[in-house]
C-alpha cells in the first residue's frame, strides 16, 4: 500500500510540474561571483592558510606587473595554489560543456566522455605517447593533448559504431557499448603504465584513471585556457542545433539543420575537449554527467541558456571539489576523483531511480 | 506553394525504398499518402523535409528544387512533424515551440518580441495557450502532438509535413488533430493510417504500394475495393458516410481478401467490379 501512494503521488506532482525558468542572466552572474569566491578560498586555504586579502594582493601585484614581494606567500600562492585552483576552474568547465554537448549528441541523458569510454580511450591515447616517447621534450602539452585526442575520437565513433549496430540506437545499449569499451581500455593503460615500470609512471595509473589536479602548473593551463572558451562559443553558437537534436534528427532536419555536419562538429569537439582534459587531468568521472542535469533542474533544457550555466557550475564544482581533496585528510591528498564518485554516484542512482519512477 | 515530387527515388541501407514516385501536393489542399506498412510513406516524406537525400528525381517546390535552397531556407517553407518522440531533456512547451523559429534565426541570435508572439499564438492555436510553462515529456500522446503541430505552426511555413500524426492517439484525440490540420488551410502532405480518416479530410490521395505510387486522385476516385484488395489485401464495402457524406470504408475484420475475387489487377478492368 505504502508503495501505491509514492507512486501515486509521484503521477500526480509529474502533472502539475511546471517551471518558470530561472532567469540565466543572474543565475550566470551569481554563479561568477560564487567561482570568484570558491577561487579565492581554494588558494587561501591549505596547509598554511593565507588570508584572502593576501591573496587578491599577490596576484594583483603579479597581474599589474609589479615586482613581486618575494616570500614564501608569493610562492604559494602564485606557483603552487593558483594555477591548480584555475586547472580546476577550467577542467570543471570544459566537462560541464563537454558533458551538456555529448548528452544532446546521443540524445542520452546519462551520456558522459567516462562512461561512454571516450575519458578511457583519451588516458590511452596519451599513456601511449608518454610510453612511446611521443609526448616528451617541449612539446609536452600539445603531444598529449593531440594523442589524448587521438584516442577521445576513435574511442568515441568506436562506441557509437558499436552501440547504433543493427540500425537500432538504444539509450542503454550504447551506456553499456561505452562502459565495457571503456573497461577495456583502462585495463590496456594500466597495463601500459605497469609495464613502463619505474615508480613516476606506476603512481600515475591512479592520475590516468582517477584523475587528479596535483600536476597544475602555469604551463600546463594553456591548452585548456585555449579550448574551453573557444569550445564554449563554437556550442553556444550551435545552440539551436543542440535543442533541434533533443526532438530527434529528423525534427532537427525538418527545422533546417545540417544534422550530419552538425554531428561531425559534435563529435569533433567533444572529442578534441575532452582529450585536451585527460591530458591535464586524467579521467574524473561524474562531473560531465550531473553538471548537466542539476543546471537543466534550474534552467531548463535549452541550450542557449544550459551550455554557460553548465561551464560555470562545472567550473565551480570542480574548484570546491578540489578544496575538499586538498583538506580532507591531514596526511596526504585525495585524488579528485574519488571526490566526484563519492558524491555522482549516490546522485546518478538518484536520477535513475527520477527517471525509471516517473515512467520515462 | 505547392509540391511537386518527380520520379523520386530514394534508397536506404543499399535498398531502394520508392521508386518512380511521381505526386503532387496542391496549393492549399490537404494530400494524403496511404499504403501499408513499409510502403514507404516515411521514406518519401522524409526526403520533402530533408531527412533523406533522393538517390534520383527531385522534390519541387515551386518548380524548384529544394535541393538547391540552403537547409535553413527550405525550412522556412516547409514544415514537418515526424514520428519522433524525442528524449528526456526538461524542455517545457514553450521551448519545445520556439524551436520551430529556428530556420530564421543567426546563431547567437535571441528570440525577439516577434518570435515570443509567434510562439504564444502557435500553443493557443493548438489550445494548449495556459500550459506553456508544463514540461513536455510529462503531456499525454495527444497533448505531444497538438504541441509538436504548434512547433511546426511557429515554422509559419506554406507546406506542413506529417507523418502519420494521429497514430497512437485516440480517436477523439484524432479528430482535433486532423481538425487542427483542415482549419490552418496550408499546402499539407499527410501520411495517415487510418483509411477513412484520410477519406474525410484529405482532398487528394496517392496511395504507395512497395514503394510506388500506384493510384492517385481524390479519396472517392481511389479508395475502392479492388484496390483495397490488392494494396492492403482486406475486404472492403465503400459505402457513403450517414453523416458526412464521404466515402466510408467498412472492413471485413474476419478475414483477408481472398486473391481468387479480384484475379486481374490492371487499371480500368477493376473498376467494372461491384462495389459490393
Amino acid at each position: 500500500m505504502a508503495l501505491d501512494t509514492t507512486v501515486s503521488r509521484k503521477g500526480t506532482d509529474a502533472r502539475v510540474r511546471t517551471r518558470r525558468s530561472m532567469p540565466a542572466g543572474p543565475l550566470a552572474l551569481l554563479l561568477a561571483v560564487a567561482l570568484l569566491a570558491a577561487l579565492t578560498a581554494a588558494v587561501a586555504w591549505g596547509s598554511t592558510s593565507i588570508p584572502p586579502g593576501e591573496v587578491w594582493s599577490v596576484v594583483w601585484r603579479r597581474l599589474s606587473g609589479d615586482a613581486p614581494r618575494p616570500g614564501t606567500n608569493d610562492l604559494i600562492v602564485w606557483q603552487l595554489r593558483l594555477p591548480r585552483a584555475l586547472l580546476a576552474a577550467l577542467v570543471g568547465a570544459g566537462l560541464g560543456l563537454v558533458g551538456t554537448a555529448m548528452q544532446a549528441l546521443v540524445r542520452n541523458p546519462l551520456a558522459d566522455p567516462y562512461f561512454l569510454g571516450v575519458s578511457n580511450g583519451a588516458s590511452l591515447g596519451a599513456v601511449a605517447a608518454i610510453v612511446l616517447g611521443l609526448g616528451s621534450g617541449g612539446a609536452l602539452g600539445l603531444g598529449l593533448s593531440g594523442a589524448a585526442f587521438a584516442g577521445a575520437l576513435a574511442t568515441f565513433a568506436l562506441v557509437w559504431a558499436v552501440a547504433r549496430r543493427g540500425g537500432g540506437f538504444a539509450p542503454l545499449r550504447l551506456v553499456l557499448a561505452g562502459v565495457a569499451i571503456g573497461q577495456f581500455l583502462s585495463g590496456f593503460t594500466s597495463y601500459l603504465v605497469l609495464q613502463a615500470g619505474d615508480e613516476q609512471q606506476t603512481h600515475s595509473v591512479l592520475f590516468w584513471l582517477m584523475g587528479s589536479l596535483s600536476g597544475a602548473s602555469w604551463p600546463l593551463l594553456a591548452a585548456p585556457a585555449v579550448a574551453v572558451p573557444a569550445v564554449l562559443l563554437l556550442l553556444q553558437a550551435r545552440a539551436r542545433g543542440l535543442n533541434a537534436l533533443l526532438m530527434g534528427d529528423e525534427t532537427a532536419a525538418g527545422l533546417g539543420i545540417d544534422v550530419v555536419r552538425l554531428r561531425r562538429e559534435l563529435f569533433a569537439v567533444t572529442s578534441l575537449l575532452t582529450g585536451v582534459l585527460v591530458a591535464v587531468s586524467g579521467a574524473i568521472a561524474f562531473v560531465a554527467l550531473m553538471v548537466p542535469h542539476v543546471c537543466r533542474l534550474v534552467v531548463g533544457g535549452d541550450h542557449r541558456r544550459l551550455l554557460p550555466v553548465s561551464a560555470l557550475f562545472g567550473a565551480l564544482l570542480l574548484v570546491v571539489v578540489d578544496i575538499v581533496c586538498r583538506t580532507a585528510m591531514d596526511t596526504q591528498e585525495l585524488p579528485v576523483g574519488v571526490v566526484t564518485s563519492l558524491i555522482g554516484a549516490p546522485a546518478l542512482l538518484y536520477l535513475l531511480d527520477r527517471r525509471l519512477g516517473s515512467g520515462s | 506553394m505547392r509540391i511537386d515530387i518527380e520520379d523520386l527515388r530514394v534508397a536506404y541501407a543499399g535498398r531502394t525504398v520508392v521508386a518512380d514516385a511521381h505526386l503532387i501536393a496542391a496549393e492549399g489542399e490537404i494530400t494524403g499518402l496511404v499504403g501499408p506498412n513499409g510502403s514507404g510513406k516515411s521514406t518519401l516524406l522524409r526526403t520533402v523535409y530533408r531527412h533523406l537525400k533522393p538517390a534520383a528525381g527531385r522534390v519541387l517546390l515551386d518548380g524548384s528544387d529544394i535541393r538547391e535552397l540552403s537547409p535553413a531556407r527550405s525550412a522556412r517553407h516547409i514544415a514537418a512533424l515526424p514520428q519522433e518522440r524525442g528524449g528526456d531533456f526538461e524542455l517545457t512547451l514553450r521551448e519545445v515551440v520556439a524551436m520551430g523559429r529556428t530556420p530564421y534565426k543567426r546563431a547567437f541570435a535571441g528570440e525577439d518580441a516577434a518570435d515570443r508572439d509567434i510562439v504564444e499564438r502557435s500553443l493557443a492555436d493548438v489550445g494548449m495557450g495556459d500550459h506553456a510553462d508544463r514540461h513536455f515529456t510529462e503531456l499525454s500522446g495527444g497533448e505531444r502532438q497538438r504541441v509538436l503541430l504548434a512547433r511546426a505552426f511557429a515554422q509559419q511555413t506554406d507546406v506542413l509535413v506529417l507523418d502519420e500524426p494521429t497514430n497512437h492517439l485516440d480517436v477523439r484525440h484524432q479528430v482535433e488533430l486532423l481538425a487542427l490540420l483542415r482549419g490552418r488551410r496550408r499546402t499539407t502532405l499527410v501520411s495517415l493510417h487510418d483509411l477513412n480518416a484520410a477519406a474525410s479530410v484529405c482532398d487528394r490521395l496517392h496511395v504507395l504500394h512497395e514503394g510506388r505510387v500506384v493510384a492517385s486522385g481524390t479519396p472517392r476516385e481511389v479508395l475502392r475495393p479492388p484496390l483495397l484488395a490488392e494494396v492492403f489485401g482486406v475486404r472492403a464495402a465503400v459505402v457513403e458516410h450517414p453523416l458526412t457524406g464521404d466515402p466510408l470504408i467498412a472492413f471485413d475484420h474476419r478475414e483477408l481478401c481472398n486473391p481468387a475475387i479480384f484475379p486481374d489487377t490492371s487499371g480500368n478492368s477493376l473498376r467494372d467490379l461491384p462495389d459490393f
